[in-house]
C-alpha cells in the first residue's frame, strides 16, 4: 500500500530531514511512526501527500509512483489519503456538518451525494447529534473527531494521523485512538505519527521508530523504546 | 459536476468580497477613479472629432463672377464642375439672388438703398459655391479649376484659414490626448497595484481555508478561480458604480457643460446615453483584464497550491 524506497529529503536550507528511509506498509495495517520532534516524521507525511518531493528515492502508494507527481494530479492523490493534524484545522465559521461537507464540496460532489455521505460519517465518528454545532462549542476530542470525519469524506484507503492526540487529555486521547482502531477495522490503512509513549505501548501494533532522519527500528508488535 | 463546482466557486468569490467589504470598497474606489480618467480620455477624443468635423462642414470654395458673365455661361461651368468627382455639391447663386440677399441684409440702410437706386445695373455677379466630399480634396479641386482657365472669374478661397484652425485644434487635442493617456496609465497602474494588494490580502485572510482546500484535495482552479472572479466582481461593480455617479453628475451639471460645446453642437448627456453600452463594454473589458492579470500575478507569488 505504502512503499518508500531509499527516500531522502534535503531542504534548500541544507537540513537533511529524511535519510535513506525504506518502508513497506501493507493494506489494512495499523502502523505507529514514532520518534522525538524533528526526526523526520512530519517530512515523511508531507512527502506522502505531495506537499514535499523527495530529493532521492521513490514513493509508491497503491501502485502509484508519486515521486515526481504532476501538479494537476496532486488533488487526486489527496482525495485518496485522509490526513488529520494536531491542530484539527477546522473552519471556525462552519458547523460540524459544513466542515465535513466542505471536503466534498470542493471536490465537486453534488449536494445529494453530500447529504447522503456526511451523516453516515458523522455517525461513524459519534457526532451525529453535534452536526449543527460550531467547532468552538466542542471539546478538543470532539473537534479531532470532526477532523477525522472530514478526512474520511472521500473514503480514503489510507488515513494518516499526524500527532492527533497532541492537544488532548488522556480521556480524549483514548477515544481518538479507539476511533482510529475502529476505522482500521474497516480495512483502512492507518499511519499514526506520534511521540506519545503510552498510546504506542497500549496499541501493541507495528511500530517504526525514527531517529535523526533514519529508521531506527521496525517491529511488528513493538513498544515505544527510544 | 462542472456547473456545481462553478456555483460553489461563485459562492466562495462572493464570500471573499463580502468578508473584506472595506478592502473591497477601497479597491473599487481606485477603479472608479481610473474609470473617470478613461472616460475623460474618451470624451476628449469625441469632442475633438466633433470640433474638427464642425469646422470641416463650414469649409467651401466660392467662385465669384463679374456682372458681365451671363447666367448661361455660369450654368455651363456649373455642369463642368459637377463632373469633377471630388466635388460633392455645387450651389449656383444667380446675380438676382445675390442682389436680393444683399438688399435683405441691408434693409433700412438708407445710404445703401440710395446707392443701389443710382446704379443702373445689378452690381453683383453670379456665384458658384463648391463643397467637396472631404476637406483634404480642396487643393485638388482648386488645381482642376485653375486648369479651366476661367479668365475674369474672381476667386475667393476660404478653406486655407479653416485648415489652419483644424491643424491647431488637432495639435491641441493631440496634446490633451497625450496628457489623458499618461493620467490613465498612472491610474491603471495604481488600480493594478491595488487589486494586486487586495488579492494578496485575500490570500492571507483565507490562508486557513486555502490550506484546508489543499488538504482535502480541491483542484487548483477551484482554489484560484474565486480570486479571479473576485477581480471580475470589482471590475463589474466599479463600472456600474461609476456609471451611476456619471449619470447623476450629468443630470445636474450636463446643461452647464453643454454650454461649452454649443458651437460644435455637442450634447454630453445625449452622447453618453447613446454610447453607454459601447463605453461601458470598452471600460469593463479593460478593467476586467487588468484585474485578472493582477490577481494571477498575486496568486503566482503568494498562493501555494
Amino acid at each position: 500500500m505504502i512503499e518508500l524506497r531509499n527516500v531522502s529529503k534535503k531542504y534548500s536550507t541544507g537540513t537533511e530531514a529524511v535519510r535513506d528511509v525504506t518502508l513497506h506498509i501493507k493494506p489494512g495495517e495499523f502502523v505507529s511512526l514514532v520518534g522525538q520532534s524533528g526526526v523526520g516524521k512530519s517530512t515523511i507525511v508531507k512527502m506522502l501527500v505531495a506537499e514535499e518531493k523527495p530529493t532521492k528515492g521513490k514513493i509508491v502508494l497503491g501502485g502509484w509512483d508519486i515521486t515526481r507527481i504532476r501538479t494537476h494530479d496532486i488533488p487526486l492523490l489527496r482525495r485518496q489519503i485522509g490526513v488529520v493534524f494536531q491542530d484539527f484545522k477546522l473552519l471556525e465559521q462552519k458547523t460540524v456538518y459544513e466542515n465535513v461537507a466542505f471536503a466534498l464540496e470542493v471536490a465537486g460532489y453534488p449536494k445529494k451525494h453530500i447529504e447522503e455521505i456526511v451523516p453516515q460519517i458523522l455517525t461513524l465518528v459519534g457526532l451525529s447529534d453535534k452536526k449543527e454545532s460550531f467547532p468552538e462549542q466542542l471539546s478538543g476530542g470532539q473537534q479531532q473527531r470532526v477532523s477525522i470525519a472530514r478526512a474520511l469524506a472521500h473514503r480514503p484507503k489510507i488515513l494518516i494521523a499526524d500527532e492527533p492526540t497532541g492537544n488532548l487529555d488522556s480521556i480524549n486521547t483514548r477515544e481518538i485512538i479507539d476511533l482510529l482502531l475502529k476505522i482500521n477495522k474497516y480495512k483502512t490503512t492507518v499511519m499514526l505519527v506520534t511521540h506519545n509513549r503510552d498510546v504506542v505501548n497500549s496499541l501493541r501494533k507495528r511500530v517504526i521508530a525514527m531517529e535523526d532522519g533514519r529508521v531506527l527500528s521496525d517491529k511488528e508488535r513493538g513498544r515505544y523504546a527510544l | 459536476m462542472f456547473l456545481i463546482s462553478f456555483k460553489r466557486i461563485v459562492k466562495f468569490a462572493c464570500q471573499h468580497f463580502v468578508r473584506n467589504v472595506w478592502l473591497s470598497i477601497a479597491t473599487m474606489t481606485i477603479i472608479v477613479l481610473t474609470l473617470f480618467s478613461l472616460t475623460t480620455l474618451v470624451l476628449v477624443n469625441v469632442v475633438a472629432d466633433y470640433a474638427t468635423n464642425s469646422i470641416k462642414d463650414t469649409v467651401d470654395v466660392a467662385l465669384y463672377f463679374d456682372n458681365e458673365t451671363t447666367e448661361e455661361a455660369v450654368g455651363i461651368l456649373e455642369e463642368e464642375l459637377n463632373k469633377i468627382e471630388e466635388i460633392k455639391e455645387v450651389q449656383h447663386i444667380t446675380a438676382e439672388e445675390a442682389l436680393e440677399k444683399f438688399k435683405k441684409e441691408h434693409e433700412g440702410d438708407e445710404a445703401i438703398e440710395a446707392t443701389l437706386l443710382e446704379l443702373e445695373k445689378n452690381p453683383f455677379g453670379a456665384t458658384l459655391v463648391i463643397e467637396a466630399h472631404d476637406v483634404e480634396q480642396y487643393p485638388l479641386i482648386m488645381g482642376k479649376i485653375e486648369e479651366m482657365k476661367l479668365g475674369d472669374v474672381a476667386e475667393e478661397i476660404d478653406y486655407e484659414d479653416h485648415q489652419l484652425l483644424i491643424k491647431r485644434i488637432n495639435q491641441f487635442t493631440d496634446k490633451l490626448k497625450s496628457f489623458g493617456l499618461i493620467i490613465s496609465a498612472i491610474f491603471i497602474l495604481v488600480a493594478v497595484l491595488t487589486v494586486f494588494n487586495t488579492v494578496r490580502m485575500g490570500i492571507y485572510i483565507h490562508r486557513r481555508e486555502i490550506g484546508i482546500m489543499r488538504l482535502v484535495g480541491a483542484n487548483n482552479w477551484f482554489i484560484r478561480l474565486p480570486f479571479i472572479l473576485e477581480g471580475l466582481f470589482y471590475a463589474l461593480l466599479s463600472c456600474i458604480a461609476f456609471w451611476i455617479i456619471m449619470f447623476v453628475l450629468l443630470h445636474f451639471f450636463g446643461p452647464k457643460i453643454n454650454t461649452f460645446f454649443t458651437e460644435i453642437n455637442f450634447n454630453i448627456g445625449e452622447y453618453m446615453r447613446a454610447n453607454f453600452l459601447n463605453i461601458f463594454g470598452f471600460e469593463f473589458i479593460i478593467i476586467a483584464v487588468v484585474n485578472m492579470i493582477s490577481a494571477l500575478v498575486a496568486m503566482g507569488r503568494y498562493l501555494r497550491i
